[in-house]
């Protein structure tokens, strides 16, 4: 369990400001596009209250699935790695407490998610985490002024065009996601809620 | 369903300048779900009806946010459409300002949010629905930009060849 400058890898749980939907109240296509968009919806306040517009919904759950867990391209952990970095950036807290597990769960480490936690413009076990990370805050803090200099590092550790867009796709997404979490609700910790 | 090899139809490679036979427009398509989520996100975000958040309103939100953050291209792209909507010279809603005020700070900085924010909406009048249906634009927005931002990036990389 980690534990550094108010953020964790230990499990959350998350409140909303709105009304959730009520399962009891789901319409036919509420429930297909709850089951459709992850294992648990049925009982996550998240995913109950983005129910709320099931088609937005269903297309939101799309793009991120597909960007977080096709198989092929960018090894899964990095993307992991970009997601936490650019949660931690954007101070998503609940973010970036569920994906330091994923990422501790698919690199069977956490020496990465200390660093992140500690400094993410720092952080990184190899160049290869180091240039992710980095790509990962300039993509979330300047957009407006990524450059050919923001891409060469990401080449240079051997990243071909293919895996460049999935970091690209998982730190993008992440601007999507932290700003949902962040403002439609907060954590709350599991052991009071 | 647009078809994918039709770049008119993806806002993405348009405002990225990427056409088909692009080596970038090719690589994009190494993930053509997300391709197509992303566009599919864009047009519900855009046009399902959702009560008291007109699709004009969702425009003029998009433009202001895509204009905020230097996003030129696709500020082009949401002024072009906001001038071909039927509903351009319709009033906007009187929460229009709460609207704009609430995208502009989850813009610039996602930490801005609180739950006093979302009274304010409310406050203007909007649903949960529709309140839910704005957050997601917003939030889609910043993913969008940030897609092109990097393509562009990308393309720079090769010499601006796309």
């Amino acid at each position: 369990m980690i534990r550094r400058n108010g953020f964790t890898d230990e499990t959350l749980e998350w409140r909303s400001w709105l009304e959730p939907l009520r399962i009891a109240d789901a319409s036919p296509l509420q429930l297909e596009v709850l089951d459709e968009s992850h294992a648990q919806s049925r009982t996550s306040p998240y995913y109950l209250t983005l129910a709320h517009q099931p088609l937005m919904l269903r297309h939101r759950s799309a793009a991120y699935n597909a960007i977080m867990y096709a198989p092929g391209g960018l090894p899964r952990a990095e993307r992991e790695l970009g997601a936490m970095v650019v949660s931690v950036t954007n101070g998503c807290v609940y973010c970036t407490s569920v994906h330091a597990q994923r990422f501790e769960q698919l690199a069977k480490r956490s020496d990465t998610v200390e660093q992140v936690f500690d400094d993410p413009a720092s952080a990184g076990t190899s160049e290869r985490e180091r240039a992710i990370a980095r790509f990962a805050i300039a993509v979330t803090r300047r957009p407006k002024e990524l450059g050919a200099d923001d891409i060469a590092p990401l080449r240079a550790v051997g990243m071909n065009d293919e895996e460049i867009i999935d970091l690209l796709h998982a730190v993008a997404i992440f601007g999507w996601a932290n700003r949902l979490m962040q403002n439609l609700g907060e954590p709350a910790d599991a052991t009071i809620s | 369903m647009p078809a994918l090899d039709v770049p008119d139809n993806d806002v993405i490679d348009r405002a990225a300048g990427l056409a088909p036979g692009d080596a970038l427009h090719t690589a994009r398509r190494f993930r053509a779900k997300v391709v197509e989520a992303t566009q599919a996100s864009h047009d519900a975000l855009l046009e399902q009806p959702v009560e008291g958040l007109s699709t004009a309103d969702r425009l003029r939100v998009a433009l202001h946010v895509s204009t905020l953050a230097g996003a030129n291209s696709l500020a082009q792209h949401y002024e072009a459409r906001l001038g071909a909507d039927v509903a351009r010279d319709a009033l906007p809603s009187a929460a229009l300002p709460a609207m704009l005020d609430f995208a502009a700070a989850l813009t610039t900085d996602p930490r801005a949010g609180d739950r006093a924010a979302i009274e304010a909406l409310r406050r203007a009048g909007l649903g949960d629905p529709a309140i839910v249906a704005l957050a997601q634009l917003v939030a889609f927005l910043s993913y969008q930009l940030r897609v092109v931002a990097g393509l562009n990036a990308m393309r720079a990389s090769r010499g601006g060849k796309p």
